[in-house]
């Protein structure tokens, strides 16, 4: 996997922009104290290889604030689903020479406008907000002893990304770019030309601004979708020195200090991913008893077998495999990153499976860390409590699976399950998960409108014309957490309930949750007197899945466009309820306006 | 009007250069053209330029090169200048 971001090469990308009908398109405005047009043929040639076509709205120059507290300004009439604020700390550091009277208050001064900024735009618009932070200015007035002065340019500009970060930390309408970190990466000297600063305002070396803008790209993408759910591992030279079935559990190099440190700091980057929510699997070329032979013998090692969700050991194939991880995980490949020393087993796996992501890793295993940290590969644009039960969860379902195996019938499986299911309406201690579901959900997703937590909020509060609802699974095994997400509302004037969202995480198929919310959902209709469910299927390249979903439940297929979008229509009279298994916890009425 | 064609390496480098800035493989320039001369010759664009024809000769302009160019020639001169 390489990512081309040569500064010439993205602008002829973007010449050279034909999108296809039907492109899901981004509305992104991009406000800034620098020149802000000199990233618009980087991000469109950016989402153009994202398969999204960015319309984008450029701000005046320095004109965040006026933008962002005038409700009749431009930026809000052209609706955007992102808002990009670009802060340079070369216009910073003008402002801090030029400031009136002392530096002491200057970092607060300087954050208090910018999350005014803020909760105006959030006031006016529910537009996910990407705030930057600052690169570290290159003066040094007083040289080390700048920190220890805190009224100096540098100690204002670290105080200020630290209180960035905090403010944003309790804002989940903020996500913030994090320029600092691509500053340093690049080095401060190489990162800041002052000629273009002086010529044209450009909020870095031009042949830089590629990095900024996929930063931004990258974060947006993470709100739409993109998300790396699985890192499959390869084992002999990759997470370990040596070659297990030669060296044995105790001959390979894995230790904290001296021999295979390096594997050993792999491996605690790994568990830090697997404590954020990133499932890990193997895939070795090995005989099975030997490739568990160091997780469970060899106390250097790091990751343990419960920190592996699916484990595949043999002599196939790799992408046969790897097909075969996607199978028992229910994920798409594009989620999927492979990591092997091996150059032949990572070609083999681009040729074959050309959407899994395969780094190219460098010859040095102390150097395989950094290579996959400059690709942030890890991306996301929410974090809930469930995340850290990820593995456990997909643990927990390799024991359902046998025991349907081992069950006489599917139904006596189901029934055996002892299945709890709680649906209620939106609620604030959910709505992190439930952004994150919403964000994240691919397959099983009959509309994938992509609902920031602020609309996700306001649909909460709209206890009128909006019905919201979330499901919770449990069984006698273990916590499903939340797993599926209805949005539907009532048109009265139509007599009719319109299912706007229906989107279910891929661990909980045929548990019969649809049949059971669609129950739901049809006695609701019947509850408020409308005699009509009516739904909608729009199409993307993962939902294939769902594409029969309403005519599933009855539904008459009332209107098809072009495009593949497909209206669907229920008399909720002729609806029979499904007979599921699942056992109603909560009250009826919890659900209801 | 172009005026003369450039001929020599350094010339048909630079044409080079603007053919692929400008996204245009038939573009010729000569000493004597301006940016009023090339359909999209804007401030960034005259910015992107500079990246690239530095990148080229592996040289570095001062901001005041940058901003006193009046044309290809001059450019072509100031090339010269910091290789030579």
């Amino acid at each position: 996997m390489e990512i081309n971001l040569d500064y010439s090469r993205l602008l002829k990308e973007a010449r050279a922009i034909r999108p296809a009908a039907g492109t899901p398109t981004l509305r992104i405005a991009l406000l800034g104290d620098c020149a802000l047009q000199q990233f618009l043929p980087l991000l469109r040639a950016l989402f153009c290889r994202a398969s999204f076509l960015a319309e984008i709205h450029e701000g005046g120059f320095d004109g965040t604030e006026f933008a962002a507290l005038n409700p009749e300004s431009a930026l809000y009439r052209f609706e955007p689903d992102v808002i990009v604020l670009l802060n340079a700390v070369q216009c910073l550091r003008d402002k801090y020479y030029l400031r009136p009277g002392d530096a002491s208050d200057f970092a607060n001064e300087t954050l208090s406008r910018m999350t005014r900024v803020w909760d105006s735009i959030r006031r006016h618009s529910s537009a996910q907000i990407i705030q930057s932070n600052f690169a570290a200015p290159i003066e040094r007035i007083y040289g080390n002893y700048d920190l220890k002065v805190a009224s100096s340019l540098p100690a204002s500009v670290a105080r200020l990304n630290l209180r960035i970060s905090e403010e944003a930390r309790s804002r989940s309408f903020v996500l913030v770019n994090d320029v600092e970190h691509l500053a340093s990466w690049v080095g401060r000297k190489d990162w800041f030309d002052e000629r273009f600063w002086t010529l044209a305002k450009s909020f870095c070396a031009p042949e830089l601004l590629p990095l900024v803008a996929k930063n931004i790209v990258d974060i947006i993408l993470s709100t739409r979708g993109r998300a790396v759910k699985c890192v499959i591992l390869d084992l002999d030279n990759t997470l370990w020195g040596g070659i297990i079935g030669d060296d044995g559990p105790q001959g390979i190099q894995i230790s904290a200090h001296g021999e295979g440190e390096e594997f050993h700091r792999l491996q605690c980057f790994l568990r830090e991913l697997k404590n954020r929510g990133i499932l890990l699997a193997v895939c070795s070329k090995n005989e099975h008893a030997n490739a568990i032979a160091p997780f469970e013998q060899n106390p250097g090692m790091v990751l343990k077998l419960s920190d592996i969700t699916v484990f595949v050991a043999n002599w196939d194939n790799k992408a046969a495999n790897i097909e075969r991880i996607r199978q028992a995980l229910n994920i798409g490949f594009d989620s999927m990153v492979f990591l092997d020393d091996n150059p032949f087993e990572r070609n083999l796996v681009r040729d074959m499976l050309p959407e899994v992501i395969v780094p190219e890793l460098p010859d040095d295993p102390s150097d395989y860390v950094k290579a996959i940290s400059a690709l942030n590969l890890f991306e996301t644009s929410t974090r809930a409590a469930e995340d850290t039960q990820r593995t456990e969860f997909y643990r927990v379902e390799a024991q359902r699976q046998i025991a349907e195996a081992t069950a006489a019938s599917f139904e006596e499986f189901l029934q055996s399950l002892e299945m709890k299911i709680e649906v209620e309406r939106f609620v604030p201690e959910q709505l992190s998960r439930i952004a994150q579901l919403l964000q994240r959900s691919n397959q099983f997703n009959l509309t994938t409108h992509r609902y920031t937590h602020a609309h996700c909020e306001a649909m909460m509060n709209d206890t009128e014309y909006c019905l919201p609802l979330s499901a919770s699974l449990s069984d006698r095994f273990g916590d499903h957490g939340l797993i599926a997400i209805v949005v539907a509302r009532p048109d009265v004037v139509a007599g009719s309930l319109e299912i706007t969202d229906w989107l279910m995480s891929c661990r909980v198929l045929t548990r019969g949750v649809e049949e059971y919310l669609m129950n739901r959902i049809v006695e609701e209709a019947h509850r408020r007197g409308l005699g009509r469910v009516r739904g909608e299927f729009i199409p993307t390249s993962k939902n294939g899945m769902v594409k029969d979903f309403f005519a599933r439940f009855g539904f008459e297929k009332a209107r098809e466009d072009a495009d593949g979008r497909t209206e669907w229509a229920l008399e909720t009279a002729a609806y029979t309820p499904r007979h599921v298994f699942l056992q109603r916890v909560g009250d009826i009425s919890s659900i209801g306006a | 009007m172009l005026g003369t064609y450039m001929t020599s390496d350094i010339e048909g480098r630079v044409n080079e250069v603007f053919q692929i800035v400008f996204d245009d493989l038939d573009l010729m320039v000569g000493r004597q053209t301006t940016a009023k001369d090339v359909e999209d010759w804007d401030s960034l664009t005259h910015i992107n330029l500079i990246v690239a024809v530095e990148k080229e000769f592996k040289i570095r302009f001062t901001t005041a090169e940058v901003t006193n160019l009046k044309n290809v020639g001059e450019l072509i001169d100031a090339i010269l200048r910091k290789i030579g």
